[in-house]
Order: C-alpha cells, then structure tokens, then sequence
C-alpha cells in the first residue's frame, strides 16, 4: 500500500482491535475472528447484510434497513449506491442507481449530493468521500457494539478494477471515521481465502473462478491457487447484467399483473409506488431463492389500491433468462480471457448477494464438467453463504496481520515483494501408463509462482532396480473426441438398444467429447535412482528459484544418499 | 509444503548404458515465464513475503 493521507489513525499492533469490512453499493457486512474463525457481526438491528444507505429524517441519521424504509416516504435525504462513486470525478460516474434517490452533483469536479441532514436550517453538501465516512462510521459503531470495544483498523475488500484514486479515496473516508486502513484487499481473493481458511480445506492447487454477482454490478476474476499463493489471471466486469435487474424483471412482472386489474394505472409512473414496487420486488426476489413461491404484497401500491399476488419460481426463472444468460455469458468470457476451458477449472466459488439464487449454481453446474466444484447454497451443502465471503475473507487477513507494524505490511504489500516471475509450463516427470506408454505427471502446476517447491513420491518399476527419473515440461491441450457416426435405426418398433433411451431424440447430434490431456515438451533433465527395491517408491523434489533456476533432488523413499543437480537460470 | 502427493504409475527403469556424472544429466532450463502479481493475501503469502524480505530460501525456512 503506498496510499498515505495527512491523518493516520490507529493504535500501536499490541493494541489494534481489527476487523474485515465488505464495503458494497448495495450491501455492507463487517466480521471479526473469534479463535481465528470468522463470524459476521449483526448491527443493532439484528441484520448481517447491512444496507450500504443513509438516510436523514429530522436531523436523525438512519443506516441498513432503516435507511432503506425511507426511500418510500423520503428518497430525497436518502443516499444509496455511492460507493463506486469514491474516488471518481463527477463525469465519469453512472448516476442510474441512484435515480430514486438523492441525486449525485457535481462540486468542483468531485461527487456531492445535496441533503438536509439537519432538523433545521439549509440542507448541506455532502461529498462521497464523507458519506462514506458517515457510513463506515456507523458499521464500526455496531462492530465496536458487538465486541465490547473500540474498533481501531480494519481490511476492507475492493473490486478488483477499483483504480488508485479510489482505494486513495477509501483510504481516507476511513481514516476520517477514525479508522486505520491495515490493507485494501481484492475481493475475489478475499473470497477464496474464506474457503481455503477452513479447518477442513486441503492445501492444493487449483484454478478456480469467483463469480461475484452483487446488486449493481457483476464480476469475474479467474485465480491461480498454487501453494496458497493466489495470483489473478483474468477479471471481467458487468454492469449490464445483476441484482437490480432481477428486481427489475420482478417490478415489471408485477406492474403488468397489477394493471391488469386496474387497467390504467402504472405503479411504475409514480416515484412512491414504484419504491413500493422495488421493495417488495427485492423481497420477492430473494424468497424466491428458499422457496418455490413468493408472495408480493402493497398496502396501497398505487392510487390507493392494495395489490397481492404470487409467482413461482418456475416463472420467474422464464421471465428472468435474460439475465442469468448475462452470467452465464460473463464467466465464460473470463474463462477464454485467461486462455483457459472450462475444463481447466477446479472450483467456481459463488460470491455476492445474487449468489443465493438457485438457477444460477444450476447454469453453472451444466456450463462446468463434473470434476468442476461448484460452491454456492444450492449446488454445495458446505458452501458459505455468499453474502459473508468477502467481509470473512477480510477478517481472517485482519487477524493474520493486525500484529504487524503499518511498515512491516506496507513493505510485504510493495511490488518488489509481489511481482514475481510465474512459469508458464508445467514441471513434472515421465511415468509409464499400463500400455507401457510414457506419460507425463506434473509436480509443479503451469502459472505457478517462483519461488516454488514441490515434492512427490512415485512409484518404481514393480520388479525395482535403476530407475530413471526424467524431468519434463509439460502443458494440457484439450482433445476433442467427435462421437462415432451412429448406425441407421432399422425400425422404430426395435426392442434392443434400450441403453440409450434417455436420448430419445436421436436427431440431435450427440455430443462431442472433450478432456484435457498432457502433452510432453521439453526435457529439463535426467536423474538415475539405482538399486531400489522391490515394491519401492521414488521421492522427488523440484525447486525453482526466483530466478527460474532448478534444483532437481532424488533418492528412493526410506533410502540414503540420492541425486542432487541444478539447472541454470535461463 | 503440501501434504505428498504419491503416484502409482511407475517411473520407467534406467536403460543399460544410461551414465552421467554423479547420475545427473541436465539437459536444457525453463524457458517461458511471466512476471505477474501475486495478491498479498493469506498466510502462505505472508510465508513467502517472510523468505523474500530476509532472503531465504525453502530450506533455510524449514529450519
Ligand atoms: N437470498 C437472496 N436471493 C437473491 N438475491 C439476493 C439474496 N440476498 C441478496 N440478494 C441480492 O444481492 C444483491 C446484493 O449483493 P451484495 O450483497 O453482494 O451487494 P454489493 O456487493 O453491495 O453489490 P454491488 O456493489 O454490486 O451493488 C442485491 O440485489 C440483493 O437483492
Ligand atoms: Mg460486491
């Protein structure tokens, strides 16, 4: 972190008390660790999805749901989706969310908006920066509540294309709620840290892609996990297709149901019934993730007339295609973005607010093979609710490092620490396959970064002896595999081939198989085990230095000695 | 490191007359790499920070 600002609040590390903070346009959620586990913090209004919102009412401050009442009775002295508006100048905003709301100004270039924050007197300008401020002040308030003490710093997560300005601007609304800032972290990482921090979660290697659907914006980012070190391959952004435009299917399905018993009224032409409308939308939306029905209903949508109705889930997920083909979309661009197939793709991890929706995990679970983990409510009994990831990822960061001195973080955070050289192919061995053919085992993953290094033991030829230990790059390729032309059927009234009567038509084309198979390239070197015994196995251990040179060992398991050599740095 | 990952398909034996010195051969150096970023997250990325501020390498960390 290089970002500094005039005033640096914060308390000497003995003394932090930190916590993890998802700062959403839509939804706020704060998390502390207790005996290293993290546990996401309700505010005093029981809710551990806070509304990012702000809302004035006789010079009383509102926040969470409470604000979000408000937009019915006073949408003008409420504020709503202005967290990406940090750090931006007022040109290059999009004002949409917030059209039924206090409206976002230009102030010299900054983005202010206009509200009386007062009981009496003129109403103030207030600039994004410091309803920010207002607003984390007011998610520490309930997390200083909770833990029975003052909260002094905290990791807040970021989209992964936040720019400089904006973390700067962050930063300092922190600052100037008196909270010290111990790091900005990626939200997409902060989300895979949150499954991997689990007491049950394997080390491993693995490439897996978060997709995080929020409210007002959508995005991807596919990650490297090699090693626990996380290094992002691709990200992709999406304004176009999230939660709002689910409410908005949702709002526009039920105004038509309503005008079709009161023919000439739009619920959606007047701005207090059309916040009744979106309310009851959202919550529709979201019952809709539980259960297969929701209820809809307005005590006086609009002109007076109480409406109710239900829709099943069934018909929402019609009315609703659109957009889920929107995510669909989305992944699989990110995906050929990283100059990857779905089949490279160990874990989509399902993060964000959207995430609960069902019909989504089911998209993705048909997009993705078999071998592919799909982490979200519907498809995963183990998965974390979606909605939690980021502020728990936050927290276990915060618990990691909240001991260290502001300097010890900032230099291990500094490029000279993260920019690391990466090897693009696979490290690995030559084994044999049953035919006797040689095949390649990977020991070091392709996109790893160096340092690296890994070991493995493998088996010896079953009869033992001198043993040769052949040191390969290798990369995948995807084999595509078109299905054998069928025989004609002779006659529809034929008994036999009842195998295949899932398919029952036979018109379409069968489909082609695809797997992702190792190609072997480059020999780096060879090693001789001598003398193993019967029934042995082989340790080898390949370490790749910073400068990409190799240090290759290899003995046999339980054996002395063994062969050490080295590769230059290229 | 990791938990072992052991492989049950064989190593192929050496070939009469394979030698080399001190039975290493090295035969060529990774070629293709790329400089890329790795997210300052987690507790093996604080390891690695650890080895690469005090100049260590794996095995000096074991110790
Ligand atoms: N159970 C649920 N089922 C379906 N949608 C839900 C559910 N819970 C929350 N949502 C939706 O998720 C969205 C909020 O997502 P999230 O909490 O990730 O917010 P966010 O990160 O602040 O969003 P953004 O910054 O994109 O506006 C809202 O549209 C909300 O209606
Ligand atoms: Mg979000």
């Amino acid at each position: 972190m290089t970002e500094k600002s005039a005033y640096q609040p914060g308390a000497s590390p003995g003394e932090r008390c930190a916590i993890g903070i998802s700062f959403g346009n839509s939804y706020s959620s704060i998390a502390c660790t207790i005996d290293d586990a993290p546990v996401v913090i309700a505010n005093e209004d029981g809710d551990r999805q806070i509304p990012t919102i702000l809302s004035y009412v006789d010079g009383e401050e509102y926040t969470g749901n409470q604000a979000k009442a408000m937009l019915v009775r006073n949408p003008k002295n409420t504020l709503i989706s202005f967290k990406d508006f940090l750090g931006q100048e007022f040109k290059s905003i999009d004002p949409t969310h917030c059209h039924a709301a206090a409206h976002p100004q230009d102030a010299n270039g900054t983005v202010s908006f206009t509200i009386q924050d007062k009981a009496e007197g003129e109403p103030s300008t207030l600039s994004v920066k410091e309803a920010s401020t207002r607003y984390l002040r007011r998610l520490l308030q309930s997390a200083s509540d909770y833990l029975g003490k003052k909260v002094t710093s905290a990791v807040i997560t970021v989209p992964t294309n936040f720019t400089e300005a904006q973390r700067e601007a962050l930063i300092q609304a922190a600052n100037d709620a008196e909270l010290e800032v111990l790091q900005l972290v990626n939200e997409p990482v902060a989300s895979v840290l949150a499954y991997d921090a689990r007491p049950e979660a394997k080390l491993e290697d693995k490439i897996v892609v978060v997709a995080d659907l929020g409210g007002t914006r959508s995005d991807v980012a596919v990650v490297a996990s090699r090693g626990g070190l996380y290094t992002i391959l691709a990200t992709a952004h999406d304004y176009e297709f999230a939660g709002v435009h689910l409410d908005n299917v949702l709002m526009d399905h039920f105004a038509k149901e309503f005008m079709k018993k009161n023919a000439n009224v739009d619920p959606r032409s007047n701005a207090r019934s059309l916040a009744k409308l979106k309310a009851e939308s959202e919550a529709a939306k979201k019952a809709l993730s539980i259960g297969t029905n929701a209820s809809f209903s307005v005590e006086s949508l609009a002109e007076g007339i109480d409406f109710q109705a239900t829709i099943n889930r069934l018909r929402y997920e019609t009315i609703a295609r659109k957009v889920f083909e929107g995510f669909n979309r989305l992944v699989d661009g990110v995906i050929k973005k990283a100059g990857l197939d779905v089949l490279d793709i160990d874990e989509v991890i399902l993060s964000g607010g959207t995430s609960h929706t069902p019909r989504i995990a089911h998209n993705f679970r048909a997009i993705f093979p078999e071998t592919t983990t799909i982490l979200a409510p519907s498809t995963s009994p183990s998965a974390i609710n979606p909605s939690e990831l980021q502020s728990r990822g936050a927290a276990l960061q915060a618990s990691l490092i909240q001991e260290y001195e502001s300097d010890d973080i900032e230099q291990s955070t500094h490029p000279a620490v993260t920019t690391v050289k990466h090897i693009t192919n696979a490290i690995g061995v030559i084994s044999l396959s049953e035919e006797g053919e040689e095949t390649f085992t990977p020991v070091i993953a392709p996109e790893t970064a160096v340092p690296a290094r890994r070991m493995i033991h493998i088996a010896a030829p079953k009869e033992g002896g001198n043993v040769l230990v052949k040191v390969v790059e290798g990369n995948t390729h995807i084999k595509v595999t078109k299905p054998e032309p069928k025989p004609k059927e002779n006659g529809k009234d034929s008994d036999e081939d009842s195998d295949d009567s899932d398919f029952d038509d036979s018109d379409e084309e069968e489909e082609e198989h695809r797997e992702k198979v190792w190609k072997i390239g480059t020999t780096l070197a060879e090693a001789a085990v001598r003398d193993v015994k019967k029934g042995g196995k082989v340790e080898v251990t390949i370490n790749v230095a910073g400068d990409l040179a190799v240090t290759i060992t290899t003995r046999e398991v339980g054996g002395k000695g063994g062969v050490r050599g080295t590769l230059k740095a290229p | 490191m990791a938990a072992t990952t052991t492989i049950t398909r064989p190593l192929p034996a050496l070939a009469e007359g394979w030698s080399a010195e001190k039975d290493f051969k090295p035969l060529s150096v990774i070629a293709a790499s790329a400089p890329r970023t790795i997210e300052p997250v987690g507790p093996h990325f604080l390891a690695h920070a650890r080895r690469a501020r005090h100049k260590r390498t794996f095995s000096e960390d074991d110790r």
